[in-house]
């Protein structure tokens, strides 16, 4: 690195170092995260409304923090250089949303088969048509079956604390599977927080391409004779076989994650009062929207609990069951119209009847409080529409 | 080092498969060109030995020239997409990345550019191997942009003008007038000229050949990768003819190359005149070795 | 302590030990069919193991076969040294991870895209991965525990291996120096007499017999030392 930084663990630089109060923008704090994370290259391509985050990261590049960038043709072009520059070796970052997202697609999800360690940012968007702008985060629905870690944040501070924690999880030895981070465009992107930063002259440890599961493509490393990436096309069962046993350890480097999700990031889940009658479930911009309506049931006195998913991918399957088990219905706002959401958590627990799915919000509509309340007056047998008035 | 990835621990040395053994002792890594490459083919272990290809292949025989030119195979990274040449390729002992439909040059537009923040004081080629649609069509944009952008490697086209390996497509490298799968009534357009095209977008090396002369077709691959080296993309464009999906008895496949030669593949060279300054420094210095 | 993985043939699709809730062994524990136990509780019935089944042999990955590390030097002399104390262990190495074309010397190696071909065709019953890389090791840990009745024990220089049913975490040379002490060990409770031997060298390297060469050997080189027409040979040289 150029600029004279000192290198610590992510457990230092997350939990341990100073941290100074800042009032920055959703992509400004993504950024912020890439800076201290010794990302030795970036790829952009521009899409609203994560352009600004590759922007950022385009000046910090001009600053020193990074080591190359560069503005592909497009997001395919992205994607695969992003294959090539991590098999050689190399730290990489990049971020895209809704539209661009799934023209990268197919680079995106053969990168955990490739086992291509990298920090995806995914600032939500419509997917067209017809077109738009707007926050909606239903490309997320496309990434859930790739294999890659997904996280999912609230605000600011989350952008933040899991783009850097995303560097340190995707480079570990039993993951080294791509990490996105999301976190909706507009409503977090564009819009400013307040978020704890340790100095940006702190950085995380480099990235060391020999401590890693696969062999990097740099003619410094055995076997000489190699293609990772193995051809098993022929038709025949061990061809069926390997590829089989391939993907289930793509699936188990996702499940492996999970102990660093605990680590860096406190857990998959947060619960605010489990043992609640109705429980709200919510993860990104619904989760903050959630948690409000939350507050305000506690204020209204009433039984009701609230649990942020911050994991998409591997699913909290376990911990959802655990919080929900005094349940009697899970409310799931999403900020989506398949209800990605709602239907992971039907399927995780033991008596999915009980969630409600919704409410949801699309297209970029916002999610107002009221329309979650609505749903917990439904479920405790209120008159939702008078005790509005 | 480099080569010391490729050295067995002299304890194991015994307990390896002969071939492996082999290609250490006898093949050509870390020797000069003179002791081996492709003058020498048939007395080395080679670095492309048993393939899948079909009895009489063109395209295979390209290839197996293209890793007897490699200037530095121990330091040599090759990309390729799918495509018959790919199951060529794959054989060979030089580390092959195959990535997604098409992605090679933006593959290699990743990889050069973090080899050069690794090992900045260290040559470490890159070569893109595909065929004609994987470059000039499902790959067209990522190839051009990475020549726009000027990134310094070598791409190869393999061109057998059409998609052999998926069971005889037309491609953009197609002659008008075919009749192939895909283009029943005929290809109702020529060619793509990838040759203007390459020197348009900004290669400095560019190649039009039937490769029917193994020392040419060598030289070229070698200036490839010089010129890539140090002044930026360069692009090879040879005939490796499909003598499967064109009916080409095995016996005719030389002819008809020789045939191509006189016509659409007659051998034509561009180069800047940076590249130009560039091989006479290098192939002057190599005489001087010889002799 | 129950098994949670053990001795294959599990079945036509293997689930994978992961999905199984097997987890990896935190630093200085290792895994003993699935359950975190002591390095040494998990060494001796691996050395057990290694004793007592049919054709014990020790695959050593690419990390340790090529000399492109400092350590290496130290570790391959560790691995030889284990193997000379296993009764009639074979060296199978496993040189790359690309898949054999056109067809595997099962004699002479081990490919982690098929390697129950190895396993199968010399009926190891007990075995020993060492050097490769994580990726690889638990697809052929996985494949080996789905179609054969092989003890798998993985010396891992990482995390180890949810796959194996003995897996030893962050092996260095002298690491596996104690495993051979402890085969020797075990060797001697269940009082079978042994002087350190080397294993054979591999099978493929013996000199050709040059006399016994046909065309055909040549193969694609075959028209080279063909007659000529209107020539006739008599003896191949």
């Amino acid at each position: 690195m150029s600029l004279n930084k000192t290198l610590v663990d992510m457990n230092y630089l997350l939990k341990e170092a100073p941290r100074e109060q800042h009032f920055i923008t959703g992509a400004q704090a993504m950024a912020e995260a890439v800076k201290r994370a010794s990302c030795d290259m970036a790829i952009a391509y521009p899409i609203t409304p994560q352009s600004e985050v590759m922007h950022l990261v385009g000046d910090i590049y001009a600053q020193g923090h990074i080591k190359e960038y560069y503005r592909a043709e497009e997001e395919l072009g992205t994607m695969s250089a992003i294959a090539g520059a991590a098999r050689g070796g190399v730290r990489m970052f990049t971020a895209t949303s809704g539209p661009g997202l799934l023209r990268g697609l197919e680079a995106i999800v053969s990168w955990p088969g490739h086992r291509i360690p990298c920090v995806l940012g995914v600032l939500t968007r419509v997917v067209n048509a017809p077109l738009s702008i707007q926050p909606d985060n239903i490309e997320m629905a496309y990434l859930m079956h790739s294999g890659i870690v997904m996280l999912h944040a609230e605000n600011q501070q989350d952008t933040f604390d899991m783009t850097l924690a995303a560097f340190a999880i995707t480079e570990k030895v039993d993951v080294y599977i791509p990490v996105s981070v999301s976190t909706e465009g507009f409503f977090v992107t564009h819009a400013k927080g307040y978020v704890d930063m340790m100095s940006d002259e702190l950085a995380f440890t480099e990235c060391d391409p020999y401590k890693a599961p696969v062999p990097a493509m740099d003619n410094e490393v055995p076997p000489a004779r190699i293609q990772r990436d193995a051809p098993v096309q022929k038709s025949n069962f061990m061809s069926y076989l390997i590829h089989s046993v391939w993907q289930q350890e793509i699936w188990d480097c996702n499940k492996r994650a999970m102990k660093y999700i605990y680590e860096y990031l406190d857990g998959p889940i947060e619960v605010t009062n489990p043992n609640a009658k109705v429980m709200l479930v919510a993860s990104g911009c619904a989760a903050a929207q959630a948690r409000e309506a939350n507050r305000y049931a506690e204020e209204e006195g009433l039984d009701v609990g609230f649990v942020k998913v911050r994991a998409i991918r591997p699913f909290p399957t376990d911990e959802l069951n655990a919080a929900l088990a005094g349940a009697e219905c899970v409310i799931v706002p999403e900020h989506n119209i398949i209800g990605w959401l709602s239907k992971e958590v039907k399927a995780a627990i033991p008596n999915g009847g009980i969630v409600v799915e919704g409410p949801r919000v699309y297209g970029g509509m916002t999610l107002p409080v009221e329309l979650i309340m609505t749903e917990i007056y439904d479920a405790l047998g209120m008159d939702s529409l008078v005790l509005q008035a | 080092m480099s080569l010391n990835y490729m050295i067995p621990a002299s304890k194991f040395k015994r307990y390896l498969p002969k071939d492996y053994v082999e290609l250490v002792d006898y093949g050509p890594f870390g020797k000069e060109y003179s002791e081996v490459g492709t003058k020498n083919m048939g007395k080395y272990k080679e670095l492309v030995e048993e393939h899948p290809m079909c009895s009489g292949c063109w395209m295979a025989y390209y290839i197996k020239i293209i890793f007897a030119a490699l200037p530095n195979p121990e330091d040599t990274v090759t990309i390729g997409t799918a495509g018959c040449g790919r199951l060529a390729i794959s054989q060979a002992a030089v580390p092959f990345i195959y990535g997604n439909y098409g992605d090679q040059n933006a593959m290699a537009s990743g990889i050069t550019r973090a080899f050069r923040l690794r090992f900045p004081d260290k040559q470490k080629d890159v070569i893109t191997i595909a065929g004609d649609g994987g470059m000039m069509d499902i790959g067209f944009s990522m190839t051009m942009h990475a020549w726009f952008r000027g990134e310094k490697f070598t791409t190869i086209m393999l061109d057998n003008e059409v998609y052999g390996n998926t069971g005889g497509q037309e491609s953009g490298m197609s002659v008008r007038g075919a009749v192939l799968k895909m283009s029943p009534k005929g290809k109702n357009f020529g060619k793509m000229p990838a040759m203007q095209l390459a020197i348009t977008a900004g290669c400095v090396y560019v190649v039009k050949m039937s490769p029917t002369n193994i020392n040419k077709a060598a030289k070229a691959i070698r200036r490839a990768i010089f010129a890539a080296r140090e002044l930026g993309p360069t692009f090879i464009h040879a005939y490796t003819s499909c003598n499967i999906e064109y009916s080409i008895p095995t016996p005719d496949v030389f002819r008809d190359a020789k045939e191509k030669e006189k016509g659409r593949f007659a051998f034509e060279e561009f180069m800047t005149d940076e590249a130009k300054e560039l091989f006479t420094v290098v192939e002057a210095k190599k005489k001087k070795k010889v002799s | 302590m129950s098994k949670k993985i053990t001795v294959g043939p599990v079945g036509y699709m293997p689930q994978s030990a992961p999905s199984m809730g097997v987890e990896l062994s935190p630093e200085g524990k290792a895994l003993l069919y699935g359950n975190i136990v002591e390095e040494e509780e998990a060494m001796r019935d691996a050395a057990k193991a290694l004793l007592t089944m049919d054709n014990p042999t020790i695959f050593p990955g690419p990390m340790v076969l090529w000399d492109w590390k400092e350590d290496v030097a130290e570790k391959s002399g560790a691995i030889l040294d284990l193997a000379s104390e296993i009764p009639g262990c074979k060296i199978i190495p496993m040189p790359d991870y690309r898949p054999k074309y056109p067809k595997i010397d099962v004699k002479a190696e081990i490919n982690p895209n098929h390697p129950n071909l190895t396993i199968l065709d010399n009926k190891i019953k007990a075995c020993v991965f060492i050097g490769v890389h994580c990726h690889y090791a638990n697809l052929t840990l996985r494949m080996i525990r789905a179609g054969t009745a092989c003890y798998t024990v993985a010396m891992c220089a990482e995390m180890g291996h949810e796959e194996a049913m003995a897996s030893i975490r962050d092996v260095h040379a002298a690491d596996v120096l104690r495993f051979r002490d402890i085969i020797i060990e075990v060797r001697n409770e269940l009082g079978i007499e042994y002087t350190t031997t080397m294993p054979p060298e591999n099978p493929s390297l013996p000199k050709e017999d040059w006399g016994s060469l046909t065309p055909s050997d040549y193969g694609e080189y075959r028209s080279l030392i063909m007659s000529k027409k209107g020539e006739h040979v008599t003896a191949v040289e």
